[in-house]
């Protein structure tokens, strides 16, 4: 076993950045799932941020590696908060990878690091700014509001947490 | 000669309690002005000063063109959301709230003009938008966790407030 530190221990930074890396994670394989149900524009949209996710996955996972961290491998697959079987699902769940993604990201602006608490705000910030282009509306606080995906299958996802 | 000695006792101990009572002091008004929460509240003072300023700016361009009420209520309303987030962390005394309390809807006492035409009030609140975003990341390093969280919430908030208005309004 590796004295390094691995997922859900460690000092907070190495925390942080981990839960940061399991949303990046989690949202290049939603956006995997949700591409595959968009057309035109949206699936163009969908490639591309699907791209700036696992860029951002590699940024995450080189500045764990060089705070000492052992960075948590990607699944093969992740627990999605609905099904997608539709083109406005897909949509749906593309928004809320992405006010995951602004949460977790907001995890690190609580950090006391200067450079990290820039790099979290600038996260909360992109994410936000996806999540909205899906939503075509706003939020009053991205990254403290996780929205309940507005799917039929909502019920499913309250019996799952 | 007795009498002298319990003198000079007397100022002796008073000598040697006055760097306490100093000591005390100081020690009170470290308690009565931490510099930590002070910093905090400058943060959020400041914070608050650059919501309320751009709710003028939203009630000005409502009143000058009420058209666009559909578009810009929504965010206008997240705006009044911000702002109370920010005033709940003060306690501010009635008096003192009065300033930075101005009715919604009313503009500043001189406000700029509101640009003429829907699309240009539009790119007028976009760039106050973005303004408002910066200005509130700037403050990030000077504010404890949790307030650097709102701060950093806020100003992406903003940031997706000008997206929508760059693309012609709320939907």
């Amino acid at each position: 076993m590796s004295p390094s530190h691995g997922p859900g221990s460690g000092p907070p930074t190495i925390r942080a950045l981990q839960a940061a890396l399991t949303a990046e994670n989690t949202a290049v394989y939603g956006y995997g799932v949700a591409g595959a149900h968009l057309t035109g524009a949206r699936r163009a949209a969908a490639v591309r941020y699907w791209v700036a996710h696992e860029n951002a996955r590699d940024t995450l996972t080189a500045m764990l590696t060089a705070q000492g961290g052992q960075p948590v491998a990607a699944a093969a697959a992740y627990a999605l908060p609905f099904g997608v079987r539709s083109a406005p699902a897909a949509v749906s769940l593309a928004a809320v990878l992405e006010d995951r993604v602004a949460a977790v990201y907001l995890g690190l602006v609580a950090l006391s690091e200067p450079s990290l608490r820039a790099f979290g705000a600038a996260g909360v910030r992109t994410a936000a700014l996806r999540a909205a282009a899906w939503r075509g509306s706003t939020l009053a606080f991205p990254g403290f509001e996780v929205t309940p995906p507005s799917s039929p299958k909502t019920a499913a996802r309250a019996s799952r947490s | 000669m007795v009498q002298e000695a319990t003198r000079r006792r007397v100022l002796a101990a008073a000598a040697a309690a006055l760097p306490v009572v100093i000591g005390g002091c100081k020690g009170l008004g470290a308690l009565g002005t931490p510099p930590k929460p002070a910093a905090d509240v400058a943060v959020t003072r400041d914070a608050i000063t650059v919501e309320s300023a751009l709710i003028a700016r939203y009630g000005a361009v409502l009143a000058a063109l009420p058209s666009l009420a559909g578009e810009l209520r929504p965010l206008l309303a997240q705006h009044h959301d911000h702002l109370a987030r920010l005033r709940a962390r003060l306690i501010i005394p009635r008096a003192a709230a009065q300033p930075s309390a101005p009715p919604s809807g009313t503009p500043s006492p001189r406000p700029a003009p509101v640009p003429g035409t829907p699309a240009g009030a539009l790119a007028d609140l976009r760039d106050a938008e973005n303004a408002a975003a910066a200005a509130l990341l700037a403050h990030l390093n000077a504010a404890p966790p949790s307030l650097a969280q709102l701060l950093a919430s806020i100003s992406a908030s903003e940031a997706t407030h000008a997206l929508i208005l760059g693309q012609g309004g709320h939907r």
